[in-house]
């Protein structure tokens, strides 16, 4: 053996010593005044005691204490009983009690340590009849079989049966009076350190006690007068048994208990209370039938007092370690219980009485007046936070549906907040809700933050396709240009001469008016695309935006020498997106075509783009090139970020049309022609004319707002205030072609 | 012979392909304001299939690079395998800096960015054809260019 380890078993010994030489120090004078008492009071011939303390004291002891202290604890308890015994009976009769004795606590520690792994709480009604089964059944069976030869070997009583069923009483007596008592006893011990005094409780414990010392005075140690007495005196006890068991539970219910049996012993051996008869056989049996009956069901009292006291605790201790706001709602929308976080926030002294709602409010009411406190104010944006509120709590309490959530935003004075709250129907015959709260400020900033991040990138790569476009853009902004200046110069020269030709300059004008609008409409294309403007998403319409995509790639079409066609479905409906953002990821899909097929023949540089209906109703943008295709381990890997096939590129348009289209909420991939070339297909989705008819009505709900995707997906609506008329009329007017 | 179509003398007969219907017209009316004659094509294809018809063959080309089907580059390659002389300037957008040096290389004999004033043309055909009429050698100028 190391050194280490001889020294950590030196440790651990040294470790048991202190409770196993507390444990012996509590256990010699308990053993000691136990086995008084069972002198006391027991048959005379079979020589077993109406309660026998040692056997409750033996048991808890070996339950508590390590296996390897178990010898010393049975010495020590067959040393007392010897001891206290042999003053009255034979040696033998001696003996073979302390076999009973030890067999039958034996018997109950091995069966409790098995079921409940030491001490039992006692505090449910499974518990309690293990419990019986183990201490207060077989194991004084174990004892009264081995205890109640003790008599026929002494040739004392006639009748083994007699004998076995007085050991069993007196045990099993013990068992369900004195054992729990011992058992909290050892349970407490260990960790009495850490236990918290509480004053009212001890006040309650002393005015149960002093309670318990009249009532048990009056009705066992008194003489009776009359026979109504017997019937007053034999209860009286048991309201203070209920209120130990029902406060103070198993634990509490056995020291009254313990109480309740002593006097009684004491009152029948003295010769007073109710307990008299004619033989002391027949006075122990009678004490013995009333305190057993009187037991069991106030154990059960308290296990099932302890059982829904732990639930309490269980349920206080849950809501008090939940960091979300927690209330709990009845049917009616009174608060039944809230939780510390939910009061904490209650007392900060919000301005809306929906905030500050308490135990005992009507959360209903609350929600009413914050909705007519904040219309009055002219908050036009809280009045329908608080109002959907409402009607989400109303739509659960009434059981329209099992749960409501929605995300709001609190305007404070330093910076706004954000919070989801959630109604959860109880699923219970009396119905209410559970209401939680929770501060998300931190995610929605995370997102808010994420959200302007996207959009910057966005931007950047929109420039940076504008940059691959400089060239042909500079071609579509020249050719207005040169035949502005060509037909100036030629007007200029035209009115040089006599006869001067009105209609030729009628026609020079007309032109030059022509070509002067479409260099603002290529300058007003631009601007749109070069813009770091907000999101907004709207129908846009599937047509244009097709037919503007080709129009703002034309040039570079040209210049690269790629013939492109396009298909438009018919009756295809509009896509809800921002056309920017969408214009700009179609752009850099023709872009990245033309740059497939720089290699390719002329016959070969062909571009499709087509637009068709999904089989789910959404749209699917679809460029077809006649390049070489992609490399088929890259085809999976395509729109993650630093992926190219080019030889010089960073490889983000394409992750980056991606973060684009899913946004949308859309799909976007690759797949290789069966001739030459691939397509790319983006799927968006179309927008029905109900979705379009809310979003009106969501526009005029809240004019003002300003919601981002990021606040779209939150909240699981559409309403983009963009959608305005005047915002539909508001084009990003790309390069039209006269 | 003069550039003005006032002048009685021969015109100088300039050809224009550009794909671009409003930049075709603007070049023609500049082109016949200064007394040129100007027959403006949409397309390289509609060109080629002019001088295989009996139509005159132009003095001068202006030619535009950035056309679909045809390129100016190839229509200049076309004329070139097939013998005909035409001096062509070619009239671009493109700002790509290498692109006057491909158009010479190919056989151009000017090249103007647009948009073009009307003195720049008006001398940059002059040049054209002068040079032209000056490489065919033994025949002197067939005209002289008046630029106003």
């Amino acid at each position: 053996m190391s050194e280490a380890r001889a020294q950590a078993q030196t440790t651990t010994v040294d470790a048991d010593l202190l409770p196993f030489a507390t444990g012996m120090l509590f256990f010699i004078p308990i053993a000691f005044v136990g086995n008084e008492l069972g002198v006391l009071l027991r048959y005379p011939q079979i020589g077993a005691a109406v309660l026998y303390p040692p056997y409750a004291a033996l048991t808890a002891a070996l339950v508590a204490s390590h296996r390897r202290h178990w010898i010393w604890y049975i010495l020590a308890a067959v040393g007392v009983h010897t001891a206290t015994n042999l003053a009255h009976w034979p040696f033998s009769w001696v003996v073979l009690a302390d076999l009973a004795n030890t067999a039958r606590a034996i018997v109950a520690a091995v069966a409790l340590r098995a079921f409940f792994g030491g001490p039992p709480k006692l505090d449910s009604i499974p518990e309690l009849v293990l419990f019986c089964l183990a201490a207060v059944f077989v194991a004084p069976a174990v004892g009264a079989t081995i205890g109640a030869t003790n008599p026929m070997i002494h040739d004392v009583s006639p009748s083994y049966w007699r004998s076995w069923s007085s050991w069993f009483m007196s045990s099993a007596l013990t068992a369900l009076t004195m054992l729990p008592m011992f058992l909290s006893a050892v349970r407490n011990g260990s960790n009495w350190q850490s236990m918290v005094i509480d004053r009212r409780r001890m006040v309650e414990g002393l005015a149960l006690a002093a309670a318990l010392a009249v009532t048990c005075t009056i009705a066992f140690l008194l003489r009776i007068t009359s026979r109504w007495d017997l019937a007053l005196l034999g209860y009286g006890p048991l309201p203070l048994l209920f209120w130990a068991a029902l406060r103070f539970g198993p634990g509490g219910a056995s020291v009254a208990l313990t109480v309740v049996a002593l006097a009684a012993i004491l009152g029948a051996d003295r010769g007073t209370g109710p307990f008299l008869s004619l033989s002391t056989d027949d006075t122990v049996l009678a004490l013995q039938l009333v305190l057993l009956l009187t037991a069991l069901p106030v154990l059960c009292i308290a296990a099932v007092g302890g059982a829904r006291h732990g639930a309490v605790q269980l349920y206080h201790a849950l809501l008090a370690s939940l960091q979300d706001h927690v209330a709990i709602v009845d049917a009616r929308g009174m608060v039944l219980e809230v939780n510390e976080s939910w009061r904490r926030f209650a007392d900060a002294g919000h301005p809306c009485p929906f905030d500050r709602v308490r135990t005992g409010d009507d959360y209903l009411a609350a929600a009413r007046e914050a909705v007519s406190i904040l219309k009055k104010a002219g908050k036009a944006e809280a009045d329908i936070t608080a109002a959907r509120a409402l009607g989400g709590i109303q739509s659960v309490l009434s059981g329209e549906q099992k749960r409501f959530e929605m995300e709001y935003e609190q305007i404070s004075d330093t910076r706004p907040e954000w919070y989801t709250m959630r109604v959860e129907a109880l699923e219970r015959p009396d119905g209410g809700a559970v209401v939680t709260r929770a501060n998300v400020s931190a995610r929605r900033r995370a997102q808010l933050e994420i959200e302007e991040q996207r959009r910057e990138l966005s931007h950047l790569a929109r420039v940076g396709v504008l940059g691959q476009l400089s060239g042909a853009l500079a071609h579509e902004l020249s050719q207005p240009l040169s035949s502005i200046l060509s037909n100036a110069e030629a007007a200029r020269h035209l009115l040089k001469r006599e006869r001067v030709d009105q209609v030729e300059l009628r026609a020079i004008l007309q032109d030059i008016v022509t070509e002067d609008r479409r260099a603002s409409q290529v300058i007003a294309g631009l601007r749109a695309m070069l813009k770091r403007g907000e999101t907004r998403v709207q129908p846009v319409d599937t047509v244009e935006l097709v037919r503007e995509t080709l129009e703002l790639a034309h040039a570079e079409l040209i210049t690269r020498g790629v013939g492109a066609t396009s298909y438009v479905e018919p009756e295809l409906p509009p896509v809800l997106a921002d056309r920017v953002q969408v214009q700009q990821v179609l752009l850099n899909l023709i872009l990245n075509a033309c740059e497939a097929m720089s290699e390719a023949a002329s016959d070969d540089r062909r571009l499709h783009f087509s637009a068709t209906q999904t089989e789910t109703g959404d749209v699917r943008f679809s460029i077809r090139d006649g390049g070489n295709g992609f490399p088929p381990e890259l085809i999976e890997r395509l729109f993650e970020p630093f992926v190219t096939t080019k030889a010089e590129g960073l490889g983000l348009g394409l992750s980056i049309a991606r973060a684009i289209v899913a946004a949308h909420g859309g799909r976007i991939w690759a797949e290789n022609n069966l001739g030459r070339g691939a397509t790319v297909h983006c799927v968006l989705s179309a927008t029905s004319a109900g979705a379009v008819a809310e979003m009106r009505l969501r526009d005029e709900a809240a004019p003002s707002s300003d919601s981002s995707w990021s606040a779209v997906g939150a909240l699981g609506a559409v309403a983009e205030p963009a959608f305005s008329p005047s915002g539909a009329r508001r084009r990003n007017s790309p390069i039209p072609r006269p | 012979m003069t550039l003005d179509s006032t002048n009685p003398a021969r015109q100088i007969a300039v050809a224009i392909v550009d794909d671009e219907t409003l930049v075709r017209v603007s070049l023609r009316r500049l082109c016949n304001a200064f007394g040129l004659s100007a027959t403006a094509y949409g397309s390289g294809r509609e060109f080629l299939d002019s001088l295989e018809s009996d139509q005159p063959q132009p003095d001068c080309l202006l030619l535009d690079i950035q056309m679909p089907e045809m390129t100016g580059l190839e229509l200049q390659r076309h004329l070139t395998s097939r013998g005909v002389r035409v001096p062509t300037i070619v009239v671009t957008a493109d700002d790509a800096p290498e692109a006057r040096a491909r158009c010479m290389a190919a056989g151009a004999v000017d090249y103007l960015r647009k948009p073009i004033g009307a003195d720049e043309l008006l001398a940059a055909i002059e040049r054209a054809v002068c040079d032209a009429n000056r490489r065919q050698s033994l025949t002197p100028p067939r005209g002289e260019v008046e630029t106003r």
